[in-house]
């Protein structure tokens, strides 16, 4: 067991480091003079010259490259050429909305996907199954940004039943202000028992989160059908039907059992991908996190600030793959032999 | 042997389409959409509306007979743009898809037949590459090589290889196990060849899942990486800019964004559908990686 | 056991659907801290670089101007200079001496009253900080300080201190005194100003939708009498979208560019007043005058007179109007009356013709290049790429960052270079010079001469007329038509268009007048809630 969870820890810190050095290829591709993106229009030779000495880019490749690793490692993740603040700290301050947006979303879709899931794969090869493959389809097939326009033509602008952006409304925010602990307004509204503030976030989180779910919830609910599917025709499951147990008993107790591990498994992986899906919708809900900041970067070609969230979102990645690994060797050891 | 694998095979395929709506329809849309975009002078009533002409007295017209799908902001009619639309996203999607095979296929089939240290080398370098999301790597790319859909077919095709390295690995590794290449081996039958004509053709199969299944995410990434304004650039109709166009004028002018998007959604799901059901009816063992 | 869950599980979803959709907010408390609030909704960060009066050289103008003064400030209705710090202001000696009086009773929000002494201090640190637009201030030599009102500017040569003290940046006179002991620039980097403006900073919250709230300033010089807005808020709204709707739900009082369609979809609505106002930031095709087929000017004025100029306007959707020569409306050097291009392909084609080109001659293949993401140059290209199409010259439109772009029009191997570069310009103060300076005198190495013009003639007349500017700016004004002229008959560039302020703002808010001098801002002292 220890030897399994080692051996897997070791082969992450591998693709960290290949993720790293990545990023620094990446950075390097850059045409054209980070120092003069740095100093902006109007400027001076000699402005361009301290930028340059000032990025570092004024030294050779190799040291470069050990500096760069060096300060990834030690938490320096470079300057945004936009905010003129520390890659890192930007990152900060605007995890916190990405994360309520993220985890919302993936708690929708797991709470619609497997039951979708499980009733697809109860009735099998018959309506209900058509409606939730079609409708997975749907999920997976839906151009994020586009969902999020349309949704806010028809629950904003026709029905007038949603507000259109924003993680909660200012002007109650200045009625009833918030004391912030965690600056998840949703959570610091409940810690304060501020009822307004509670409602104007929750509602403002309905839209962004069910456009961010809907992929994760397509690929949740098939992969709780075919984990079903595959578990029904195993031994376990026809010894325990011929024991006279009811159809509801077979899937409520046995086989969603069996659903654990796979659901598990690309939770994780739909995790990071929804991340990356916030660069996508957080900007058309002004929704403050990262998603918003790495559209901002792209549009002014902030490198240092693109490179830093691409590599938070693959090292997201690679340590929720590595949790989800070992939390499985823990749950079934029969992974460990594998 | 194999002429008679072949019929059985084909009526076979059939008999699951019927039994199979999904995959049915999933086909015969793909299809459609190939004949939209190979014929799309004749389907298109301006077909001079998908290059540079524009008309600056006729700009955000609502849709209309003469104009079904509106004009846009340079006054181009927009269904024109949309059918040509789907030449643009057909050739990125199978211009990454031929570039992903290409290069990780080779690898995985060297990774799975020869093992041992080159195996490692390879599969570590997949899993670095497979550690980003796919909009995202790309994304990133795009953004320093500047944006323009040779760039996007580029950087997609980057984030995309690794999957069919990790498919053709999987394909080689069973097969070089069997006995039969245990006895070519032994007859002295070159490693080229024994790779050529052995382990390639059992890769095909998932192979073709695999690609009908990725069609349609490669569209949704190359439609949001030109969304983000880093793919095509207008002229070119691409859906993506299209949407990424009308987000300025969606409240007031909302078929600049509607149209184009559920291009994209047809388009998308017309391939999920088809590599979907491609994928119970060929290669039922293999569960769905993404 | 699974149907249970799924009932308790709908039942909760149910009530905390009823909850969410359930409305009961304190309306009238509401809309009473509404009234007294403005607020701007802006599209980019509010305060991007931070809090230095000295450096600042981005949108954190638009909350500058509500926090600090300048000497003077320029008015762009009537083209003129007034006084604001300081009360009255002359040149001597050909424009190479100036001297301010400063206002009496003027306080900066850190209690300490304005001096001479104290203007002096803080111009002297934006020199020696030298960052953002210092440089606007290369021209002074020493600043004497004969009493505590008085600043008397000796320059190294003449120069409009008048337009210079009114710039919309490095022009902030501030209390250098402020942080004490401690490091001033680690001071206002906490997110705190040291101005004399009617309002100073309440809260900052970088990141966050509410980026920067200011309160009034109860010492401020102008005093509170008559009904002021007390507070005013920046919101950061990226989508022009979101905008609307707040807009229309009252939350937002006014706010960076909508779009042209937007704008427009305001223009019947009685609770809305829509404005428009022509801007200092105006367009050009630098054309590359040292390679062939650009080099031979009949080609030149050919595509001066191929470009649709109504055509840009027309999708651009009023956000647009033609330019008529170099200076922009609104500012001294402009005249409506220049010897301007207009679309004209037959005159195009046979110029064209005359040169060995056009339909039917050799072909012409042009590569121009527009800041990327910038989406009015976009258009922009879009339309001279169509409109030069049917006189058989193909332009290549190549987006690039404006980094890369810049490079580009400095690259030594040659053929690396545009064709056609997409510039637009603005001044950072009101002084048509940075036109001509920057994109047309002679630049070897070039540094925004993206055209590569060279012309001794118009070297000279330009120094005159910077020289004029200090001392006798009618003269100046004749110095500036005589360039525009000779600028059009050559053609280094083609102005294109200038962008037009659109604005959207309630009925309840009164007394607005946009000034393109200070790009974006709302003076918000200035205005008057109305019930």
């Amino acid at each position: 067991m220890r030897a399994y969870i080692l051996k897997r820890i070791g082969l992450g810190l591998v693709v960290v480091l290949g993720v790293v050095l990545v990023t620094f290829v990446i950075a390097r591709l850059v045409p054209g003079d980070p120092a003069v993106a740095w100093v902006g229009l109007h400027a001076t030779p000699r402005e361009i010259q301290q930028a340059r000495h000032t990025l570092g880019l004024d030294r050779p490749l190799y040291a470069q490259i050990v500096t760069y690793v060096k300060g990834v490692a030690s938490g320096n993740w470079g300057t945004s050429i936009h905010t003129k603040r520390p890659v890192l700290s930007d990152i900060g301050s605007r995890a916190a909305a990405s994360l309520e947006l993220v985890v919302t979303a993936m708690l929708l879709a797991l709470a619609l996907g497997i039951p979708l899931g499980l009733v697809s794969a109860r009735w099998h090869g018959r309506l209900p199954d058509l409606l939730v493959r079609l409708g997975a389809v749907v999920g997976v097939s839906m151009p994020t940004f586009w969902m999020a326009m349309i949704l806010q033509l028809v629950f904003f602008q026709r029905l007038g039943l949603l507000p259109v952006a924003g993680e909660y409304d200012p002007s109650v925010a200045y009625l009833n202000p918030l004391v912030l602990y965690t600056h998840v307004p949703v959570i610091d509204a409940l810690l304060n028992g501020n009822w307004p503030m509670l409602q104007s976030s929750l509602t403002h989180l309905v839209m962004p989160a069910v456009v961010v779910a809907a992929y994760p919830m397509a690929v949740i609910a098939r992969m709780v059908r075919a984990s079903i599917l595959d578990s029904l025709g195993e031994d376990h499951i026809r010894m325990v039907r011929a024991l006279g147990f009811s159809e509801r008993a077979v899937f409520g107790r046995f086989a969603l059992k069996s659903t654990l591990n796979p659901v598990l498994a690309v939770t994780a992986l739909v995790f990071a991908y929804s991340l990356a899906s916030t660069f996508l919708v957080e900007a058309i809900f002004d929704w403050p996190g990262l998603g918003m900041y790495a559209a901002d970067s792209i549009r002014s070609l902030d490198t240092p600030a693109i490179i830093g969230v691409t590599l938070l979102v693959a090292l997201v990645y690679v340590g929720s793959n590595l949790i989800v690994d070992i939390a499985q060797a823990i749950i079934d050891p029969r992974i460990r032999l594998n | 042997m194999s002429e008679v694998a072949i019929t059985t095979r084909s009526r076979g395929v059939a008999r699951l389409a019927r039994k199979n709506p999904l995959l049915a329809w999933g086909a015969l849309v793909a299809a459609a959409l190939i004949v939209v975009a190979l014929a799309a002078p004749l389907i298109a009533p301006h077909p001079q509306d998908a290059g540079s002409t524009m008309h600056p007295a006729a700009t955000l017209q609502s849709p209309s007979r003469a104009h079904p799908f509106g004009t846009d902001m340079y006054g181009r009619d927009e269904l024109s743009r949309v059918v040509y639309g789907a030449r643009v996203s057909l050739s990125v999607a199978g211009l990454v898809l031929i570039i992903a095979v290409a290069i990780g296929v080779p690898l995985g089939i060297a990774a799975g037949y020869f093992g041992g240290v080159v195996d490692n080398i390879i599969m570590r370098v997949t899993d670095v590459f497979l550690a980003f999301p796919a909009l995202l790597l790309s994304l990133a790319l795009v953004s320093v090589l500047g944006p323009s859909v040779r760039n996007a077919v580029l950087a997609i095709s980057v984030t995309w290889w690794p999957w069919y390295t990790r498919l053709a690995r999987g394909q080689a590794a069973s097969v070089r196990g069997r006995q039969f290449i245990e006895s070519c081996r032994a007859l002295g039958v070159p490693r080229f060849r024994m790779l050529w004509r052995h382990v390639l053709p059992n890769s095909v199969t998932p192979l073709i899942v695999q690609v009908s299944l990725d069609a349609g995410g490669v569209i949704l990434t190359a439609a949001a990486l030109s969304f983000l304004g880093l793919g095509a650039q207008d002229p070119t109709p691409e859906w993506g800019l299209m949407v990424s166009q009308g987000q300025d004028f969606f409240t007031t002018q909302w078929w600049l964004v509607t149209f184009p998007g559920i291009a994209i959604l047809i388009t998308a799901m017309a391939f999920n559908l088809m590599g979907d059901g491609l994928r119970e009816v060929l290669d039922p063992k293999r569960v769905l990686t993404r | 056991m699974l149907g249970i869950r799924t009932r308790f599980l709908a039942l909760a979803f149910a009530v905390l659907m009823l909850f969410v959709l359930s409305n009961c907010g304190s309306t009238s408390k509401l809309a009473q801290v509404q009234n007294e609030t403005f607020t701007y909704a802006a599209n980019v960060e509010i305060m991007p670089g931070g809090w230095d009066p000295s450096t600042d050289y981005s949108s954190e103008l638009i909350a500058m101007a509500q926090m600090y003064e300048g000497l003077t400030r320029y008015n762009a209705v009537d083209k003129k200079v007034e006084p604001l710090l300081a009360e009255s202001f002359d040149s001597s000696n050909g424009g190479k001496q100036w001297t301010f009086t400063l206002r009496s009773g003027v306080k900066f929000h850190t209690g300490r009253p304005l001096t001479a002494l104290a203007a002096k201090a803080a111009i002297e640190r934006t020199i020696k900080l030298g960052q953002g637009a210092a440089y606007i201030w290369d021209p002074v030599k020493s600043i004497d300080t004969p009493d505590a009102h008085t600043l008397v500017f000796h320059l190294k040569y003449a120069a409009p201190l008048d337009l210079i003290a009114s710039a919309g940046y490095a022009s902030w006179i501030f209390d250098t005194k402020a942080a004490g002991s401690g490091d001033l620039g680690k001071w206002f980097a906490a997110g705190r100003d040291a101005g004399t403006g009617p309002y100073t900073v309440d809260t900052w919250q970088p990141g966050q939708e509410v980026q920067v709230t200011l309160k009034a300033f109860p010492g401020y010089w102008g005093g509170w009498s008559g009904t002021r807005y007390q507070r005013v808020v920046f919101r950061y709204v990226p989508a022009a979208t979101t905008t609307v709707q707040l807009l229309k739900a009252g939350d937002v009082n006014a706010e960076m560019q909508l779009t042209p369609q937007l704008w427009a979809s305001f223009q019947n609505d009685p609770n809305f007043l829509t404005t428009s106002t022509p801007s200092y930031y105006n367009f050009f095709a630098m054309l590359n005058t040292q390679r062939a087929p650009l080099s031979d000017v009949r080609v030149r004025q050919a595509i001066a007179y191929g470009i649709n100029y109504d055509g840009i306007v027309a999708v651009l959707k009023g956000n647009a109007v033609k330019s008529s020569g170099i200076v922009p409306a609104g500012l001294f050097g402009h005249f409506d009356d220049l010897p301007n291009y207009t679309y004209d392909p037959t005159k195009a084609e046979a110029l064209l013709r005359e040169a060995g080109y056009g339909p039917g001659g050799k072909n012409i293949k042009l590569v121009l290049t527009y800041e990327q993401g910038d989406n009015f140059e976009a258009m922009t290209s879009a339309v001279i790429k169509s409109s030069l199409a049917p006189l058989n010259i193909d332009v290549g439109v190549r987006p690039l960052q404006w980094s890369v772009l810049w490079a580009k029009t400095q690259a030594s191997d040659l053929s690396q270079r545009q064709d056609i570069a997409i510039y637009g310009w603005y001044p950072d103060y009101p002084d048509p010079a940075s036109w001509f300076v920057n994109l047309f005198e002679t630049q070897n190495p070039p540094v925004y001469n993206a055209t590569y013009y060279s012309n001794q003639t118009v070297d000279r007349m330009i120094g005159e007329a910077m020289k004029l500017t200090a001392s006798d700016r009618p003269k100046a004004e004749t110095q500036y038509r005589d360039i525009q002229v000779k600028l059009l008959q050559d053609v280094p560039a083609v102005p294109l268009v200038g962008m037009v302020y659109q604005r959207v703002l309630p009925r309840s808010v009164s007394g607005f007048q946009d000034d393109p001098a200070y790009p974006d801002v709302v003076f918000v002292y200035q205005l008057t809630p109305v019930k």
